[in-house]
């Protein structure tokens, strides 16, 4: 198998430039639920260059390892040799897809996204199809919501926002992230067919879908919280929120965008007092939900929803607010597990587009 | 001494299991793999790796190992730097990063009791509140207290406040023959007979394995100052650091940096140093008014030797910029050059304060008969300087030139009357040097080895049992015959 890995061979340099500091194990959601050195991103980097050298087979334990990572970067940022840590798991995962390695539930997830262009598989999704100013990408969570889909559609008009919506396909984050590289490049350019991208800025609800589309269509794609944070006043805010609230840092949004700041400024307009947690902005934690590990360990992604609720719990605040809808999902399964083990009320997860359409008006809709 | 391996067969690592549990023991060929690395330049596999719980656990571990003689090598966070962890004839990793209770604060007896696997800064952020502290390596964030202690690890405070050395006031450890003992007090001093808690400061997981740490607090300082001081020199900078001693003044922090190091920084945390030929770093602190009054000469002298820039601020916000700066350093220099990496060489001598212009001198002008880099920093107050050597890992050549001038710049640091290691330790990267440096004391070393661990289980084949190049066992991908080396 020597000199076979093309794709990981070419990321050498980066394995061979990491001096092994350790900086990144303490970051690393992986390594602080274990703690084996084989779960850190320096674990993780020393297996790539194993499999570069031909030392090591690519086994089920190192396959495991190379695919709990949740691409959070943390490690990136922490890393004082800007070693490029996440993009040498996800060639490793390629090479590893591509030598049959995928594991079933993962295939499933692509095989929705290739047959029906939707992560959940839904033939039945109802696209809110409208003609207006600004192209908006849903994102396949959103669409999935179609209540809070049509909340948010209503909440940007009445901030005089008019997004045009037509029938999208998925991004094709998750093939990437999983390591279904072909699959990745077709359902690009299926992308490219269903939604264009010839006019600029294009507004999405999604942090991971704001991350992506920027990166395959080199065009400037907002997150709609950048868009309602320039236009939301103080007179727009019916019935304020004032209550102790913390936030939870998508890694997408703000390690991936750098979208830290936008959120904050607009929990401060609806009167939230914010209690910051240990680990915010971009040195925020993972809640567990990222990389593709909701669906390759969920006993993992499980314990650091944990990790990061009972942190937020730390605060003392009333309620832990993110902008990121695979987060809220995931970090409500981990509020509902510490339930189960405390017996308390679950500590309540919000997401900040359901806060803001509440707080600007009274909603008939189901809530 | 010529290796024999002493590997763990699969009936030890059985027996192992049944002491700690199925899930404490990894032997899948990634966990090995991955274990067989740190942060030095060598590896080499161990046959399983093993978390114990509590000394008692690894009391019945070495046993077994002088029953069925595999090596033992002990473990933090895989931070050292000269090969420590490398089990290089085999045996198996005790990994100690789950030991990591802090056991015990107590600021009336101005003392701390922790397990070896807590992390320097989890322990100084628990310390905080209480303002107390123990001063830390560069790599406080990741590195272990087990580890700090076993290899007499200290940073960029030495000068004031000392090594971790100094603050060792006890510990408990599991003797290479399985023995659980106690060594030191609780009490902040004692003449009882051998100081044997010393005697486990540095011996680098060769004498025994450390399970418990009683230590020494030091006062979180009130306030504390900074001074950074660019020079068109090195050698202007090196004389800065004399003068300011010679005072005297004692920074909690004087760091300098050579014009390689403060691009490299510059580079990748894009603070903005000014180009220049040598760097100084200074940080005072203690009463308020007392900080002031010394920052204030500090500065003076910087002014007299010639700085052409100097950043003074009282900023806490500015001083940690800067420092990040510094403790980035030694990761920061491997993105100088796409293809060069920094390797653990030459990286961290000591020479008496006066000779640090002669040593950064003599630095450089060995650096100029090379294709390789060798820039100088290093904690210049206490003496401890670093060169790291960049090199391409994969060029045979840039290696043997490596070697070639790692000989001449311990070759000087022994000139100056230094030593080959300040801080991170000999293991095998300065085994040939350091032997020459201690060739007096080396039998003694030697025979307290042979006494203590008399079936050679614990780390074995290193410091003054390394007889090889640190050329063997390299993990970047070049090769050396036994002639080449």
């Amino acid at each position: 198998m020597k000199n076979s890995y093309s794709d990981l061979e070419k990321l050498k340099n980066e394995m061979l430039t990491c001096t092994m500091c350790g900086f990144c194990k303490n970051v690393c959601p992986v390594f602080l639920d274990a703690g084996w050195d084989t779960g850190s991103p320096r674990g993780r980097m020393t297996m790539a260059y194993g499999l570069v050298t031909g030392e090591l087979e690519p086994d089920e334990n190192l396959v495991n390892r190379i695919f709990q990572c949740t691409q959070c970067r943390d490690c990136a940022r922490r890393c004082p040799s800007s070693v490029k840590c996440p993009e040498v798991v996800l060639s490793a995962r390629r090479e590893l897809v591509k030598r049959g390695q995928a594991v079933e539930t993962q295939m499933a997830v692509a095989k929705n996204i290739i047959h029906t262009g939707n992560l959940y598989g839904d033939l039945e999704v109802a696209y809110p199809e409208q003609e207006g100013e600004v192209p908006l990408f849903i994102g396949c969570q959103h669409l999935s919501r179609p209540n809070s889909t049509k909340r948010n559609i209503l909440l940007m008009q009445r901030l005089g926002i008019k997004p045009r919506i037509v029938k999208e396909v998925c991004c094709g984050f998750p093939l990437e992230v999983m390591g279904f590289e072909e699959e990745h490049e077709k359902q690009v350019e299926r992308l490219k067919e269903a939604f264009s991208f010839d006019e600029e800025p294009i507004l999405t609800f999604c942090p991971g879908c704001k991350v992506h589309l920027e990166k395959i269509s080199g065009k400037k794609i907002l997150h709609i919280l950048q868009e309602i944070n320039n236009r939301l006043a103080k007179e727009q805010i019916a019935k304020p929120v004032n209550a102790k609230i913390t936030y939870h840092d998508p890694c997408d949004l703000s390690r991936g965008a750098g979208i830290f700041q936008e959120p904050r400024d607009i929990l401060k307009k609806l009167g939230c007092e914010i209690i910051e947690m240990k680990y915010i902005k971009n040195a925020s934690r993972c809640c567990g939900g990222g990389g593709g590990i909701l669906t390759w360990d969920s006993g993992l992604s499980e314990r650091m929803s944990m990790a990061r609720i009972r942190e937020a719990i730390a605060t003392g605040a009333e309620m832990v607010v993110t902008a990121c809808p695979t987060c809220e999902q995931t970090l409500k399964k981990g509020a509902l597990k510490i339930t189960e083990e405390n017996g308390n009320k679950p500590f309540p997860v919000v997401h900040i587009l359901d806060m803001l359409f509440k707080a600007t008006k009274q909603s008939h809709l189901p809530s | 001494m010529p290796i024999v391996e002493k590997r763990a067969k699969p009936e030890s690592i059985e027996r192992i299991r049944e002491i700690v549990g199925t899930d404490s023991v990894r032997t899948s060929k990634a966990d090995l793999y991955v274990y067989g690395f740190d942060a030095g330049m060598h590896r080499s596999m161990p046959d399983a790796v093993v978390r114990p719980q509590n000394a008692e656990q690894i009391s019945q571990i070495v046993k077994l190992a002088n029953e069925h003689d595999f090596a033992i090598i002990p473990r933090g966070a895989g931070t050292a730097l000269c090969g420590h962890n490398t089990p290089v004839a085999g045996g198996i990793i005790l990994d100690l990063q789950k030991m990591n209770r802090i056991k015990e604060i107590n600021p009336g007896d101005l003392l701390c009791v922790v397990e070896p696997g807590v992390i320097c800064d989890d322990l100084n952020n628990a310390l905080k509140k209480y303002r107390f502290f123990i001063p830390g390596p560069a790599s406080s964030e990741a590195a272990t207290l087990g580890g700090m202690v076993a290899a007499n690890a200290s940073g960029a405070k030495a000068l004031k406040y000392g090594a971790t050395r100094d603050y060792v006031l006890g510990l408990q450890v599991v003797t290479p023959t399985g023995e659980i003992i106690r060594c030191g007090t609780r009490t902040l001093k004692n003449s009882s007979g051998y100081q044997l808690e010393k005697l486990f400061v540095g011996m680098e997981g060769t004498l025994g394995i450390i399970t418990e740490i009683t230590l020494k607090m030091a006062p979180l300082p009130e306030k504390t100052a900074a001074c950074a001081a660019a020079f068109k020199e090195l050698v202007e900078a090196g004389q800065t650091v004399a003068d300011i001693i010679a005072v005297p003044i004692f920074p909690a922090q004087l760091e300098i940096m050579s014009d390689i190091c403060v691009k490299a920084v510059n580079k990748a945390t894009g603070l903005g140093l000014p180009e220049c030929g040598g760097f100084l770093l200074i940080a005072c602190d203690g009463h308020p008014e007392a900080v002031k009054d010394e920052i204030r000469k500090v500065k003076e002298i910087c002014e007299k030797n010639g700085a052409f820039f100097i950043d003074y601020t009282e900023d806490a916000k500015r001083i940690e910029e800067l420092w990040k700066g510094r403790k980035q350093m030694l990761a920061s220099l491997s993105v100088i050059k796409p293809e060069f990496s920094t390797v653990m060489l030459a990286d961290d001598m000591a020479v008496p304060i006066s000779k640090v212009p002669d040593a950064v001198k003599g630095f450089l002008e060995i650096q100029d008969k090379y294709d390789i880099y060798i820039p100088p920093y290093g904690h210049a107050g206490d003496g401890n300087l670093h060169t790291k050597v960049l090199l391409n890992p994969e060029n045979k050549e840039h290696w043997l030139q490596a070697e070639k001038a790692v000989r001449e710049i311990y070759d000087l640091v022994l000139q100056l009357g230094g030593t080959v290691t300040g801080e991170h330790g000999v293991a095998i990267s300065k085994a040939e040097y350091f032997k020459k440096e201690r060739a007096d004391s080396i039998p003694f070393m030697r025979a307290i080895k042979r006494a203590l661990d008399p079936k050679n289980i614990l780390n074995p084949y290193k410091i003054f049992d390394w007889d090889e190049s640190f050329l063997s066992n390299l993990r970047y991908p070049v090769e050396f015959s036994k002639k080449e080396a």
